[in-house]
């Protein structure tokens, strides 16, 4: 216990006094502060440009043969498209075709009969939502138009067009969309993290095997020690580096907190319950522990750095293939499928599966104490597993050892 | 004290290694572990500091099972090597506090050592930034800072000069007259002629021989002289087969028997010139040939 202390603060010590590490934390909470002054930077630009004259705004073309109709509807569109100056185009549609290409206007409609029209653009736009506003427009002129012929007065028939719903929601589990942001974050997060320390653990065990550190190491310290210290130290730094992070995140955004209003996704992310957050916190250290003890004994087995990369594919392939079942279930809104059930259970995968349908549905009491305890379960019994294949890892030089010869080693040390 | 290693066997997958290995080194002397490359060597090393469990024997301190939180063990690897991109006192530091002691002992002790062999100047220094010799000063300094009951020392003397040599002569001889067990494992046999009283030869995962060196020259078949003359001619002729040249051009004559020695000898005064003649004593270079040469 002493030694693991004493490895802990060493290994600890290497990440906070690695330059890169530092650089990179900095550059994260320097580009954060940027990210969260942007309402108060763009506010600056746009009061400049309240100044300035509004642009002149494009032409949007109405024409019918019935000029009652055209009249009407250029009416009602010029209502509902602001961004645009609406007139009643006069002229052949060639004319208007013409007018469009070379420039003078932008769209046109041209109107068939009340429920019938084409639309001219000269290059349409992937954003282009004018069909569908007109479209509404249109139906609602003509059932106005239809309800004033059957009889109705022009009061009765607008009151009818305008009748409000009432409605309000009550969510008696859990709001999909509030939570799925900060749930992406702390998925993303992980992915992140688990990846580039579990990266690190490994190179750092090959780096002591290579520079024959390890000879002195393993004659003086428990393996256990060894890969717990080195593990639980990647696993504080890493934790320090996301405190940081999402810490200076949290005051930039207080005091930006006016600039951004009422940001629905900002204000999700900023508004986690209580609960939520600790069982991130939970499920964040204990699917960093598991990875990183298996860097570590992967790690353990190379005797070149070089060839760390492929030893460690076959970890990253599982840890990514979870990632994508989870996001693939978080976009489309079914949590609680089977894949992500099972997910859930699962040592390796059960941190994201798990933590994402606490976040986004509603998940028994037991189902996540089985799934913690399952999990803690495996960090402990990979952890000295990991320290076993440490023990016989490290002295093997040469080329990596199969995996079949290294759990015979394991069986009989 | 006294090392006692009793009837270790170790095999790794289908290879054994270590057939019955037995020695024992006692405080205050030198031990000589003999053998040549994949004899067993270190891995006698490793099962002794407990890297590996044994498959079978025991290692014994003063009779007893080796309890290793009270018995301080130092090595210097054959394969050297710390970290090389971090500060040599940070990290001298730390290997000496996994060996138990507390920070503040540590860098005491750490920078005695430093001073001791004449290392002080480097010590917030990078280790890769240091010559070959200077990493391997360093390096001693993490088998002995810790002040160890049993030191452990591989080939400790490839790689140094001379002046650094008698440094750590002088450095090894001062931890035998402490009353350490000090062992040695080195393939240069002028160093163990030089401090060991003891050796043991492994050759094949089994120890060949073992015991006291003086004895073990003595003992060696007393059946051949080194003879000097000036009739080396005549002397060849007439011996024929039993008589060869040594490197120096001394003659070495075999004998039938030991029992023949003092005969042949007055017969050699008889009939030549002679300058000299003794009994031929084996140097450690020539027992470990005989011993260690074979049977591989």
């Amino acid at each position: 216990m002493k030694q693991f202390g004493k490895i802990l603060k060493f290994e600890l010590n290497g990440y906070l006094k690695n330059k890169i590490f530092v650089g990179i934390t900095i550059f994260l909470v320097a580009a954060i502060a940027v990210a969260m002054f942007i309402p108060n930077l763009l506010s600056l630009f746009q009061s400049d440009e309240a100044e300035t004259p509004p642009a002149e705004l494009p032409v949007m073309l109405v024409y019918a043969e019935d000029s009652e109709l055209s009249e009407l509807v250029k009416e009602y569109f010029s209502e509902t498209f602001t961004d645009y100056t609406v007139t009643v185009a006069e002229g052949s549609v060639e004319d208007i075709k013409a007018q469009i290409t070379s420039g003078g206007a932008e769209c046109a409609f041209v109107m068939h009969n009340a429920a019938s029209y084409t639309y001219y653009v000269n290059n349409l736009s992937m954003y282009d939502s004018n069909v569908a506003i007109a479209d509404s427009v249109l139906q609602e002129v003509y059932r106005f138009t239809a309800m004033v012929q059957g009889g109705l007065t022009a009061e009765e028939a607008s009151e009818i067009m305008s009748v409000r719903i009432e409605s309000s929601t009550a969510t008696l589990g859990k709001d999909q969309l509030q939570n799925f942001f900060y749930t992406y974050i702390m998925i993303f997060a992980l992915y992140m993290v688990i990846l580039l320390y579990g990266q690190m653990v490994a190179t750092n065990v090959a780096t002591e095997k290579s520079s024959r550190a390890m000879e002195v190491l393993i004659t003086s310290v428990k393996p256990t020690s060894m890969m717990f210290g080195k593990v639980f130290a990647s696993c504080i730094a890493g934790l320090a580096q996301l405190v940081s992070i999402f810490g200076s995140a949290l005051v930039f955004y207080q005091i930006n907190k006016s600039a951004w209003g009422d940001n629905a996704i900002i204000q999700s992310i900023f508004n986690i319950p209580v609960d939520l957050f600790l069982y991130m916190l939970v499920f964040f250290i204990l699917g960093f522990l598991i990875y990183a003890f298996l860097y570590g004994a992967i790690g353990s087995t190379a005797s070149k750095l070089e060839d760390i990369n492929t030893s460690v594919m076959p970890i990253t392939f599982l840890f990514i293939i979870g990632f994508f079942v989870v996001i693939f279930s978080m976009t489309s809104g079914t949590v609680d499928n089977v894949a992500m059930k099972i997910c859930s259970y699962i040592p390796f995968t059960s941190p994201m599966a798990m933590f994402t349908r606490i976040a986004m549905s509603t998940v028994a009491w037991y189902e996540i104490v089985v799934s913690i305890g399952v999990l803690i379960g495996s960090v402990v019994g990979i952890g000295v597993l990991s320290a076993k294949i440490y023990r016989v890892g490290v002295l093997l030089y040469g080329t990596p050892p199969k995996l079949t010869a290294i759990i015979k080693a394991i069986r009989k040390s | 004290m006294r090392l006692e290693l009793k009837n270790i066997d170790k095999s790794f997958g289908e290879k054994r290694v270590l057939k019955g290995v037995s020695f024992t080194a006692e405080g205050g002397k030198a031990f000589g572990l003999l053998g040549r490359n994949g004899a067993g060597k270190t891995t006698s090393i490793r099962i002794l500091m407990n890297v590996f469990s044994a498959d079978g024997g025991e290692v014994l301190v003063d009779g007893k099972p080796i309890d290793y939180d009270e018995i301080g063990i130092g090595y210097l690897p054959e394969e050297r090597g710390l970290y090389p991109k971090k500060r040599i006192i940070d990290q001298l530091v730390y290997f000496a506090e996994l060996k138990g002691m507390s920070a503040k002992e540590a860098t005491k002790a750490v920078d005695y050592w430093l001073d001791r062999l004449g290392m002080t100047e480097y010590r917030n220094k990078r280790l890769d930034t240091l010559s070959k010799g200077n990493q391997q000063k360093i390096q001693l300094i993490t088998a002995l800072a810790h002040d160890p009951h049993i030191v452990i020392l591989d080939e400790p003397f490839s790689g140094l000069d001379p002046v650094n040599a008698m440094l750590l002569k002088d450095v090894v001889k001062e931890q035998i007259t402490k009353g350490k067990v000090v062992l040695f494992s080195s393939h240069q046999m002028s160093y163990i002629e030089e401090f060991c009283d003891n050796i043991a030869i492994i050759n094949a995962g089994r120890v060949v021989l073992h015991g006291d060196l003086h004895e073990i020259k003595r003992n060696y078949a007393r059946d051949r002289l080194v003879v000097s003359t000036t009739n080396a001619e005549r002397l060849k002729a007439d011996f024929k087969d039993a008589c060869s040249e040594a490197e120096n051009g001394a003659l070495i004559l075999r004998l039938a028997s030991p029992d023949d020695k003092q005969a042949t000898m007055k017969r050699l005064v008889e009939n030549y010139d002679i300058d000299e003649v003794k009994v031929f004593e084996p140097s450690l270079n020539d027992i470990f040939v005989e011993y260690a040469g074979e049977q591989i």
